[in-house]
């Protein structure tokens, strides 16, 4: 007897954003009633793949069959009469019309939708607005809204992320019923615990690849996060700047107390001394980005405090912040760069900021700081007119290098090297350790755990809203890191 | 090891009648305070008046026609997030169109006229939500440009104020006397026709979610040209009736560059008070009628009070201004944590 | 791969002496043959007198256009900046009247244009109101207030003072108009603040990218507070030299020249999204639009033809700047 085509198959799929190599060749296959899990770390390249399957984006290169026949979207809507149903992190819904009118946009039929709504105990007046009704209640709908569609596949994206746990419960309740009706679910997430408890089978994605497939029954989290490794040899080998003796028993510069900010970030307290690199970790949405940008200024905290050599650090606008020596090179350079803008202006911006220095602009002053920027950081400066047309690397340089020109005490880099090529990281790696030997403080945040030794002098891990783990970077293997953000007791021998 | 469990957010309570009626006041309340608002300029002005009545209702609703239609027309575009500054000239367009056509026509072929106007300005709309679409480039320009070629082309049609209508259609709107229903009722009729089945329609939906948010439409897929076109299109349809409304009035038709401008930036100004987010996504046809009608009390009741009418336009800006402070004031407040 | 560029390779150019971008090459182009049609039509174009007349033309545009340029290279816009300049027109014009000095006179017409400024900087820049909304407000109230006033505090405007009337219609040293001069200060003036000053840099980072502008360290309220001050400054100047010209006031004063005034501007290659653009171009706007203008007067073209071909202008160009600049950014070099 032949076996059923696979539900979805996915073959040697790839996608680049221009030099950026997002997936390389990555292979899925989720057979019907099963349900599949879609692992891997930050940047891995699982969102690529789960936008390329709801229709998002167009694959440059592989093949996808539903149920045995290939399938080509070029939007959302594509994928769904295709049957893959997907529910994303950030809801489908148009925030300000109703859920009623949200429904009827999608051409979700009432009737479908209604026994969802129960089984899920929404208890939702659908007339309310969108925008009124809380996260979760809006990811749950969005789940109704897809299943009312009875889609082959379901395509859940960190569903369980913004859930209280009894929502949690009615999802898996959920997921297991439509398995048993011989559908399937792929469920992409980072907690890894609940990945044993309701999936079948689990795929693990490295490096734009699919590197591991297997029965979660045969190997438990220790098998995911050791694929999510991979061999540890592989690493471009540089010489590591020199690292200084530490000498982290001098004063602080930079010390948070009990610092709550945003959504996220609940309750943080570390130190970075002078002439130091730390390096933060943490999954998605841990609460990260509220303690870069509450540092950099940019929103108030909600709680504890900020000092800088001892002084507490007060104020919203990121100008404060940056009196006191802290700058921020933020985490998307859409945030930072000027597109339109040279190089030089881009650079020579924080030279201008302040109502004092609207007059005159000191052409050689300004040449010289820029110049020097330029050299410390090797920019290729050929033949762009703005900076939208360098390449991110290069742009990723100018966020950094403007700093250079403006001066600062402390430099808040969130992830600076995403989406970058190797030999640029290297650079970025090298100009930090030479500002910190120059006495000058770094503090960064990176998903990319194979550079916190290269770069960092030690690691903190972030997990909801608080550190968990802090470590010198010597020690900070991966492995280590990993099991750390995921919040797992350490290392259990697989 | 596990984590703490985040709160259970709140659920909205299940409804009932008077979440309900709660709901539809917080909806309604611009609206509702504009209808308020209409209500007091009305009763003040006739308290003032000798001998208030349907001469002094005629004016207003007759009048205001064309600007009423110019709004509603801005507003469309407005919902769908985008905006429109050739509303105006298109007004005197099919106002010169439908002038020169109906000039020596009977009942019967007027309104056939009138049909092949209509026919034309969405086509317009059309070409405009296209060109919007295709280029990239910002509709505020399109349109800046595209109000130049309507006037030149009006101006082509009829250099000099000429054309006329019979009187029989122009009664249609007008009305014969002071009797202004049929003003009302030339409102009434596209809004009940045209706009109550599209704003419930999925395609009218898509307008509201093009405006409100364009990457959640885009997810929920909304066809973003689509919808631009037909709001444009819709928007013609609007423009169309300011043009004929104008004709029926003045019985002719003249081309003028500075009454179109008037009229687009008279048209934006109603749609900002009638509670319609410039932003897009948010706010009804209703809101802009009541801020055109409020608006045009504004200097008659003023001269009642002793001031000089044209203080009217201070105060027109002062509202306009104030009111949109005011919005954002309130947003502020809204997002502080 | 990346390829570590050595330091000695040529940084870009200093911006003073930055070479001259395609775009504007094209503006000329198209200024030239505009103006080569009118010779054609009628060689007396190119004697000294018509150039001259012909600049004297474009003036008020090219000031007015130089307040929109300002504005919309932060991502804003002026409807009132006409309104502004008429007022002024009338301030300094009832005050002269009413046997106020000419300094005086002057000097509160600067600060009717300083208070219109503020009040429309402070509403756009602190309490972020949409700018087209704020200045069409500025614009009704200011029309009101002028319509109002011409008749009762701001009547007998018509007499405007003698320096002004020499400002907007004489001539020092033979055939220089001193309405050229002051133009070519403003001028001047205009480019070296948005080139040469920090003040400029911000603007351009504000309009480029408020968010990145922000977490530099820059008060962006200030910035967009700044622009509307200079904005209606620049609309005083040009009131003071319509009103010179003609010696009389009136409302429709400036008001042809709104959005004439956005079309030269978009057409010198600024653009309304901000972040782009500079005086320099909308000066070729605005001597386009009036050459242009010019030629289709001498060819009798009606007024029809006339309001149908600046549009198309303006769509094209626009059109043109947008698929260029798409065209540019998908344009990128590895490493």
């Amino acid at each position: 007897m032949t076996q059923p085509p696979d539900l979805l198959e996915v073959r040697e799929v790839a996608k680049s954003y221009g030099p950026v190599v997002a997936l390389r060749s990555a292979d899925l296959s989720v057979a019907p009633g099963e349900i599949h899990a879609l692992l891997g770390a930050n940047g891995a390249g699982k969102s690529t793949l789960v936008k390329i399957l709801s229709g998002v984006l167009r694959p440059d290169s592989g093949t996808i069959a539903v149920a045995g026949t290939p399938v080509q979207f070029s939007n959302p809507v594509q994928a769904v009469r295709a049957g893959i149903a997907p529910v994303f992190q950030d809801p489908a819904l148009v925030p300000h019309l109703s859920v009623a009118d949200n429904f009827t946009l999608t051409g979700t039929d009432r009737a479908a939708v209604r026994p969802w709504l129960s089984r899920l105990a929404l208890d939702v007046d659908l007339n309310e607005r969108v925008n009124a009704l809380p996260l979760a209640v809006l990811r749950m709908l969005d789940l109704a809204r897809a299943l009312a569609h009875d889609p082959q596949l379901l395509l859940l994206d960190e569903m369980t992320a913004a859930l209280p746990s009894d929502y949690t419960e009615n999802v898996f309740a959920v997921m297991r019923e439509w398995r048993d009706r011989g559908r399937s679910v792929l469920f992409i997430s980072h907690r890894l615990t609940e990945v044993q408890e309701i999936c079948d089978r689990a795929t693990v994605l490295r490096d734009g690849r699919a590197v591991d497939t297997h029965r979660t029954s045969e190997g438990g989290e220790a098998r995911i996060v050791g694929a999510m490794l991979g061999e540890r040899a592989s690493r471009v080998g540089l010489p590591m700047a020199e690292r200084r003796s530490i000498a982290v028993d001098g004063p602080a510069r930079l010390q948070l107390e009990h610092l709550a900010a945003g959504r996220r970030l609940k309750d943080v307290s570390f130190a970075v001394a002078r002439g130091e690199v730390l390096g933060v970790v943490s999954l998605e949405g841990q609460g990260e980005d509220d303690l870069f940008l509450t540092l950099a200024g940019d929103q108030a905290a909600r709680s504890g405090r900020i000092l800088v050599d001892g002084v507490p650090v007060k104020g919203r606008h990121p100008l404060q912040a940056i009196r006191r020596g802290i700058t921020l090179v933020p985490s998307d350079r859409q945030h930072a760069v000027l597109p339109q803008r040279s190089i030089r202006e881009n650079l020579a911006l924080p030279l201008y900021s302040s109502i004092r220095s609207w007059g005159w602009i000191s052409d050689r002053k300004e040449r010289r700081a820029v110049q020097k920027a330029v050299d410390e950081l090797e920019v290729d400066t050929r033949a762009a007119d703005a900076a939208k047309q360098l390449s991110g690397g290069n742009q990723q340089k100018l966020t950094i290098g403007r700093w250079l020109v403006g001066g600062y005490d402390v430099m808040l880099c969130f992830d600076p090297t995403r989406g970058i090529d190797v030999g640029t990281k290297h650079q970025i790696y090298r100009l930090l350790r030479q500002q910190a030997a120059e006495g000058r403080s770094v503090l960064m945040f990176t998903s990319e755990l194979r550079e916190v030794p290269l770069v960092c002098d030690r690691v903190v891990v972030l997990h909801e809203g608080r550190i968990v783990a802090e470590l010198p970077a010597a020690d900070a293997d991966e492995e280590t890191l990993l099991h750390a953000m995921h919040n797992l007791p350490a290392r259990e021998l697989s | 090891m596990t984590v703490t469990a985040p709160l259970v957010p709140q659920l909205p309570p299940p409804t009932r009648p008077h979440v309900r009626a709660i709901r539809l006041l917080r909806d309604e309340a611009w609206t509702g305070a504009l209808v308020v608002l209409l209500a007091v300029l009305l009763i003040w002005q006739s308290t003032q008046v000798f001998r208030w009545g349907a001469f002094e209702l005629d004016t207003l609703f007759v009048s205001t026609l064309p600007l009423v239609f110019l709004a509603l027309a801005q507003t469309v575009v407005v919902i769908a997030g985008g905006i429109d500054l050739s509303v105006g000239a298109q007004m005197v367009l099919f106002n010169c169109v439908s002038g020169s056509l109906m000039l020596h026509a009977g009942l019967g072929t007027a309104l056939l006229y009138a049909v092949v106007t209509i026919v034309l300005a969405m086509a317009a709309g059309v070409l405009t939500g296209w060109i919007v679409t295709v280029s990239g480039v910002p509709d505020i320009i399109v349109t800046l440009a595209t109000s130049f070629v309507w006037v030149g082309v009006a101006l082509w049609i009829m250099p000099e104020p000429a054309g006329g209508a019979p009187d029989s259609f122009r009664h249609i709107f007008i009305g014969s006397g002071t009797a202004f229903w049929p003003a009302l009722l030339c409102i009434a009729v596209p809004l009940l026709l045209i706009w109550t089945p599209l704003r419930r329609s999925r395609m009218g939906l898509s307008i509201y979610a093009l405006g409100s948010d364009p990457q959640a439409a885009f997810l929920a897929g909304v066809d973003a040209r689509r919808a631009r076109i037909t709001a444009y299109a819709v928007a013609g349809l609007f423009t169309a009736l300011a043009g004929l409304s104008t004709t029926a009035y003045t019985s002719g038709g003249q081309a003028s560059l500075v009454v179109a401008n008037t009229a687009t930036l008279g048209a934006v100004a109603a749609v900002v008070l009638g509670g319609v987010a410039l932003s897009g996504g948010v706010g009804g046809l209703l809101g802009p009628i009541l801020a055109v009608w409020c608006l045009s009390l504004i200097p008659a009741n003023l001269l009642t009070l002793g001031v000089d009418p044209s203080y009217g336009e201070v105060v027109r800006g002062v509202v306009i201004v104030l009111v949109v402070l005011g919005g954002s004031l309130l947003r502020r407040m809204g997002s502080r944590p | 791969m990346t390829v570590v560029q050595s330091p000695e390779q040529a940084p870009e150019q200093p911006a003073g002496r930055r070479r001259v971008p395609a775009a504007m090459l094209a503006l000329i182009g198209v200024l030239v043959a505009l103006a080569l049609a009118n010779g054609l039509v009628d060689v007396s174009f190119f004697t000294l007198g018509q150039l001259r007349n012909t600049l004297l033309l474009a003036a008020p545009l090219a000031l007015i256009a130089g307040a929109q340029t300002l504005c919309m290279l932060t991502g804003g816009i002026d409807l009132s900046v006409t309104m502004t300049a008429t007022a002024v027109a009338y301030v300094v014009g009832s005050r002269a009247a009413a046997g106020d000095s000419t300094v005086t006179a002057l000097l509160l017409g600067l600060v009717a244009a300083l208070v219109i400024g503020f009040v429309n900087g402070l509403a756009i820049g602190l309490f972020g109101v949409n700018p087209l909304i704020m200045t069409l407000g500025m614009s009704a109230i200011l029309t009101g207030v002028l319509t109002v006033g011409s008749q009762s505090f701001l009547g007998g405007a018509t007499r405007m003072p003698q320096v002004v009337k020499t400002l907007g219609r004489g001539t020092f040293l033979g055939p220089l108009p001193w309405n050229l001069l002051l133009w070519a200060l403003l001028a001047v003036g205009l480019v070296v603040l948005l080139r040469r000053t920090g003040l400029g840099r911000l603007i351009y980072a504000v309009g480029d990218n408020r968010r990145a502008a922000r977490l530099a360290g820059v008060r962006v309220w200030q910035v967009e507070t700044a622009v509307y001050v200079l904005a209606a400054v620049l609309g005083a100047f040009a009131g003071i030299l319509i009103g010179g010209r003609s010696g009389a006031v009136d409302l429709q004063l400036a008001s042809s020249l709104l959005l004439p005034s956005i079309a030269a501007a978009v057409i010198g290659g600024t653009s309304i999204l901000g972040g782009v653009g500079g005086y320099g171009g909308t000066v070729l706007g605005a001597l386009i639009l009036t050459v242009l203008d010019t030629l289709l007067t001498r060819l009798s073209v009606g007024e029809s033809l006339r309001e149908l071909v600046q549009g198309g202008i303006l769509l094209a160009l626009a059109w043109a700047y947008v698929s260029s600049t798409r065209r540019a950014t998908t344009r990128r070099r590895s490493g």
